[in-house]
């Protein structure tokens, strides 16, 4: 049993968040195992992006957003805790947005900022090698060697999500979260992020948010099936995708609603 | 002395920075301290430790130099009848004396003939209390400086040495800053109060002298009669009486003011109405850039127009045909005023007929309406809240502007109503009452601070009931 | 049908008078322009009279060994005279004042100046173009008129004659009127300048600068970042719209009031107009850096919050430096704006005659608009001129700042 713990990157219980008084997340409990891929899933409006950014705080910032219920980090750290500071726990949770965001600023400066504020290098040449080695696992290094000090609004969308990806790795956290990461983006930019994905999952435990359900079952190994903010099927992927318990969950992935 | 102080005051900041960095970095990689901030934010923290305290106390220091000076040099072995002196006549001295400290120890030949004749003229009593003052001036240049070193080095030095492992700076300095970032932000509101403060307790100051009953009907201008050589001697109330009479320069603003919204209000809704509705892209390029101009042209180049070239034009057109007019007259203040407010009309009506849905005039043009008729009976009375508001706030701009009038309106009070005679000015008459000498103490110069409270509650109220007016308007086409 | 045609017709008038009224407006600008720029340009030439100019030690006293301060001391209006007396030799005393008149007032200080960059001269020759006093350089310039009689014109027959013969010799020439740019004012036009006044401006520009853009900044923060919208926010957002719209008297009112008389700064200094420009400024500048701050979209502030940034690094190091090109066009063209101020600073007492050069913020000065308005109220014909190029330099100045402002918002503004 204590090893089941600690295997879970976090656990929640009893989520529920509000929007003023508008109910967007009803009693939702759901752990999410180390290491592995976890696909939301559910059609637009059920409440994905409002559960994901309840995991790193990022509805801290919007006023009239109440959560409520357990969230805990790696089985002990509870994540609106006072134990734990929130930019010490976005520096654990990364995240990468629905719409790639880098700062209008260098390419390299988009990477080094988040090293540089958290204090990771003490000399230039190491925040140079978490750059570089950041750059790398994104796939996106060969891409940008010879213009680390352009603008990185001038690149693509696809290398520009890379490039967040990169941002949010370069500060070491272990779990990612990606809202619809690909959704803005083209068939082939979307293959290599979705290639990339299958190889961080080696070192981060991943929490994905798409509206691609075939996106879903090639990626991930767990699946989260949302609907109307409540969470109603959560297991294997291949289990969900094949032979789900919930009569919703087979309308939605056979294409009935959403 | 006060730039290299404030120069020394930046250098030593910016040491402490690194001061502060380093001894933090120290600790991290030689102490093997775990720190709960990154490096930079112990170097802020030195810097706002040192840099806070000594600005307020600079800022203090400046604050009270003269009543430090005053009690340094004041004393009454040198002017016996100090007790006597009016608080006027204290400043003067003051100046006077502050003026000889300069060249009281300069040798005679550096002298220019002006300076020795200073020096001839004042007493010896005032030649030693200016020598006092120069020697206070000093010390007290000296110990400022001082002060500003030494005090900030202690305090970074204090704040150095308190960075340890168990010193979390970030907050501390984002506490502060947010401070700041707060403070900021009421100054405007601060601002706001010192106006009011200043123009009532000044106003009030003037209504002891003159009746407020007096002062807002009566229907007299001639402030010459607060002359008097000593105001500390008080004031004669007859003297005073239908000196300050507010009327005819209510009227004389207004009627300038009107003559203005007369050539502003047609010219600039036209100008809007054609630019939005008729002209090709280019025209508007063309046009509206250069009527902006007029908005950007400083008034007193308008004040300068309208003396030099439009109120002589005007007096000979009205002699030709025979109509005296007068080389003051309302009417050219008037007409150089409204050129300068057509594009504040112009470009106020501009966004409010913007504002006005297509749907509206979509419906007028089915109905088989000509453009003008669509103008006229659909776009002008939906958007005519709008346009009263943007009015509004041009009187209120018409009322308050003080150049053109200075220049070119008349300084002589004059009830009139007919454009062609001269007229006054609420703002004429309080650069009037403020130029030559500032007296504290006469109601000759407090006058204008009456004026002055005057003029921002009519505008302030003008300005409120046309933002309100706008603001309705904008929200219902939302 | 013929109601039609009516109709017509009214939409015709109708275009009409808006076509009228935008020519009407563009003329005015045209006149203005021209008038300004017809009475201004001669500010910037002066006119001169050839002489002979011999450095007499024996006369002002000093030699080549003499020390600067001597030589500045040394007696040039007497000199002056004997220039005057030697170029023109055989003049009775009436007619030697009527003659002196003609050069300008100033020309010891002339010859002082030349001495003191040239002290090798002492005991030489040399030939000088020497200013000449403002009514004969109105002559001149042709606007004042010669066809009148005497008792109308300020120069008299003699003098005309005199000049004439001058005119004849080849003596009387033009030159760039340098004294219009470094000189301060002066109680003679053909010696006034403007210098003074554009380095007083300069100085109360920066003070308000200095006060109005950290402190208008800081503000809009708080308002846009860090406050939620409420009751306080909703105060300060009335109160600096009421702000922009107080007559600027008012702030010279608050100078004076507050700053002179309860603090006790000093009357006349560019700092205190400085403030009082700045408390003018401020309100344009929060209202375009809110504008602008409002503009950095949310994902930018997400993206650093997202990688454990606090809100306070958020916003200075990405949301303030990507609205700082919206920040600083606003601050220059409210900048523009004080510049051209002029009721301010006749409340606080910049608007006296003042000969130095201001120094400092804390010297006495005046600024380029109250100079203008000094100088347009002189009843001298020189100073018409004067008043006029004043102009013409402070609508350079205000077309420069608006161009760096447009220039500002379209190099450097990021566009999302
Ligand atoms: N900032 C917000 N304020 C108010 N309601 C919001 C906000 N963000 C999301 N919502 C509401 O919460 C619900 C869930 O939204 P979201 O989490 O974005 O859904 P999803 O990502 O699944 O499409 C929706 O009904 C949405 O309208
Ligand atoms: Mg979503």
């Amino acid at each position: 049993m204590v090893e089941q713990v600690n295997s879970f990157a976090i656990k929640t219980k009893n989520v529920s968040v509000h929007y003023g008084n508008k109910m967007a997340i009803d009693d939702v409990t759901i752990n999410f195992t180390k290491n592995d891929v976890t696909s939301l899933i559910g059609p637009s409006g059920c409440g994905k992006s409002t559960f994901l950014r309840c995991l790193n705080r990022m509805n801290d910032v919007i006023e009239s957003c109440k959560v409520q219920g357990e969230f805990l980090l790696n089985g002990v750290t509870d994540i609106y805790g006072d134990s734990i500071q929130v930019e010490t726990l976005r520096e654990k949770i990364g995240m990468v947005f629905q719409k790639p965001n880098p700062f209008p600023k260098s390419i390299f400066e988009n990477v080094a900022y988040g090293p540089k504020i958290h204090g990771l290098a003490s000399t230039q040449s190491e925040l140079n090698d978490i750059v570089m080695e950041s750059l790398n696992r994104a796939g996106l290094y060969e891409e940008v060697k010879d213009r680390m000090d352009d603008i990185a609004t001038g690149l693509s969308g696809g290398q520009q999500q890379r490039l967040c990806i990169a941002r949010a790795i370069a500060i070491r956290p272990e779990i990612i979260l990606m809202d619809e990461p690909c959704s803005a983006l083209d068939p082939i930019a979307t293959a290599r992020i979705e290639e990339l994905i299958n190889e961080l999952k080696e070192k981060y435990t991943i929490i994905i948010v798409t509206h691609s359900m075939s996106q879903a079952s090639r990626i991930s190994q767990r699946t989260a099936f949302f609907h109307l903010g409540k969470l109603i099927e959560h297991g294997d992927t291949s289990k969900i995708f094949t032979k789900p318990d919930k009569e919703q969950t087979n309308d939605y992935i056979t294409g009935r609603f959403g | 002395m006060i730039y290299f102080a404030l120069l020394i005051l930046v250098i030593i900041s910016y040491l402490f920075y690194f001061v502060g960095k380093k001894r933090a970095l120290n600790l991290k990689f030689n102490g093997n301290i775990k720190l709960s901030s990154q490096p930079d934010y112990f170097g802020y923290y030195v810097v706002l430790m040192a840099l806070i305290p000594a600005l307020l106390m600079w800022f203090g220091l400046l604050l009270f130099k003269g009543n430090f000076q005053e009690m340094f040099v004041m004393s009454p072995i040198l002017f016996p009848d100090i007790s006597t002196w009016s608080d006027g006549k204290l400043g003067l001295i003051l100046n006077k004396l502050n003026n000889l400290s300069v060249i009281v120890n300069l040798p005679l030949d550096d002298l220019t003939n002006g300076e020795k004749s200073i020096l001839n003229m004042a007493s010896e009593n005032e030649l030693t209390a200016a020598k006092k003052l120069a020697n206070f001036d000093k010390i007290y240049g000296w110990s400022n400086l001082t002060l500003f070193i030494i005090f900030p080095i202690i305090l970074g030095f204090l704040a150095t040495r308190s960075i340890s492992g168990k010193l979390n700076a970030q907050p501390i300095v984002e506490k502060i800053i947010t401070y700041i970032i707060k403070g900021s932000s009421y100054i405007a509101i601060l601002i706001t109060i010192g106006i009011f403060l200043s123009l009532v307790f000044e106003a009030i100051n003037f209504f002891r002298y003159v009746n407020p009953v007096d002062f807002f009907f009566s229907t007299g201008w001639n402030p010459n009669r607060a002359f008097v050589v000593d105001a500390s001697e008080g004031f004669d109330k007859d003297d005073l009486e239908n000196a300050f009479g507010f009327i005819p320069l209510l009227t004389g603003t207004l009627l300038i003011a009107t003559v203005a919204m007369i050539v502003a209000i047609p010219l600039g809704l036209m100008s809007a109405i054609y630019l939005a509705e008729y002209a090709s892209k280019r025209v508007r390029d063309i046009a509206k850039p250069i009527i902006e101009i007029l908005a950007g042209i400083p008034t007193v180049v308008y004040g300068f127009f309208a003396a030099l070239s439009l109120a002589p034009f005007i007096k000979d057109v009205g002699e030709s045909v025979g109509l005296p007019v007068s080389a003051e007259s309302a009417l050219a203040a008037g007409l150089a005023m409204g050129v300068m407010i057509i594009p504040f009309v112009s470009s106020l009506s501009d966004d409010v007929i913007k504002a006005v849905p297509q749907s509206l005039r979509d419906g007028s043009y089915a109905l088989g309406a000509t453009r003008s008729e669509t103008i006229k009976k659909v776009i002008l009375p939906a958007a005519l809240a709008g346009i009263m508001g943007s009015f509004l706030l041009a009187v209120s701009r018409a009322i308050g502007e003080t150049m053109i009038v200075v220049m070119a309106a008349s300084l002589r009070a004059n009830l009139t109503f007919n454009p062609l005679e001269p007229a006054t000015t609420i703002t004429t008459q309080i650069v009037t009452s403020l130029i030559g000498d500032v007296e504290f103490d006469n109601p000759k110069t407090l006058v204008a601070f009456a004026l002055g409270l005057t003029l921002f509650l009519m505008t302030l109220l003008l300005n409120i009931l046309a933002i309100t007016i706008v603001k309705k308007y904008r929200e219902k086409y939302e | 049908m013929n109601s039609l045609n009516k109709r017509l017709s009214a939409e015709k008038r109708f275009q009409a008078y808006g076509l009228f009224a935008v020519a009407l407006s563009m003329f005015f600008v045209l006149i203005l322009m021209w008038k300004i720029f017809s009475t201004g340009s001669g500010a910037f030439v002066r006119t001169t009279i050839e002489a002979n100019v011999f450095f007499n030690p024996d006369f002002i006293q000093v030699n080549q060994n003499s020390l600067e301060k001597e030589l500045y001391r040394a007696s040039y209006v007497a000199l002056a005279d004997e220039v005057v007396r030697q170029n023109h030799p055989k003049l009775n005393e009436e007619q030697f004042i009527k003659v002196r008149e003609m050069y300008t007032r100033k020309f010891d200080y002339q010859l002082r100046d030349y001495l003191l960059d040239n002290p090798d001269k002492i005991g030489q020759s040399i030939i000088m173009k020497i200013t000449a006093s403002s009514d004969l350089d109105q002559i001149v310039k042709g606007n004042y008129p010669r066809d009148v009689p005497e008792a109308q014109r300020k120069i008299n027959d003699y003098q005309l004659s005199v000049l004439d013969k001058l005119t004849s010799e080849g003596k009387v020439s033009s030159v760039f009127n340098f004294w219009f740019f470094t000189k301060g004012d002066s109680r003679d036009p053909e010696s006034a300048g403007i210098w003074g006044a554009v380095m007083g401006s300069l100085y109360a520009l920066i003070i308000c600068f200095s006060f109005a853009f950290p402190i208008g900044l800081l503000a809009s923060v708080y308002l846009e970042e860090f406050v939620k919208p409420g009751k306080v926010t909703d105060i300060i957002e009335v109160n600096i719209n009421n702000l922009a719209a107080v007559p600027s008297i008012v702030f010279g009112l608050l100078g004076l009031g507050m700053l002179i008389g309860v603090i006790g700064l000093p009357y006349q200094v560019p700092l205190v107009g400085g403030l009082v420009l700045g408390f003018m400024t401020l309100p344009t500048i929060i209202i375009a850096s809110r504008a602008s701050l409002r503009s950095v979209p949310p994902s930018i502030r997400e993206g650093a919050l997202a990688v454990g940034a606090t809100k306070m690094q958020t916003v200075f190091h990405h949301v303030i430096p990507l609205s700082l090109p919206g920040t600083l066009t606003g601050t220059i063209i409210g900048m523009a704006q004080a510049l051209g101020e002029t009721a301010p600073l006749l409340m606080i007492g910049m608007v006296a005659f003042v000969m130095e050069i201001p120094g400092g913020p804390l010297d006495p000065a005046t600024g380029l608009p109250s100079q203008i308005y000094l100088w347009s109220e002189s009843a001298e014909r020189g100073f018409l001129e004067k008043t006029s190029a004043g102009i013409m330099l402070l609508l350079l100045f205000l077309i420069i700042m608006n161009t760096a402002a447009v220039v500002i918002r379209r190099r450097l503004e990021v566009k999302w």
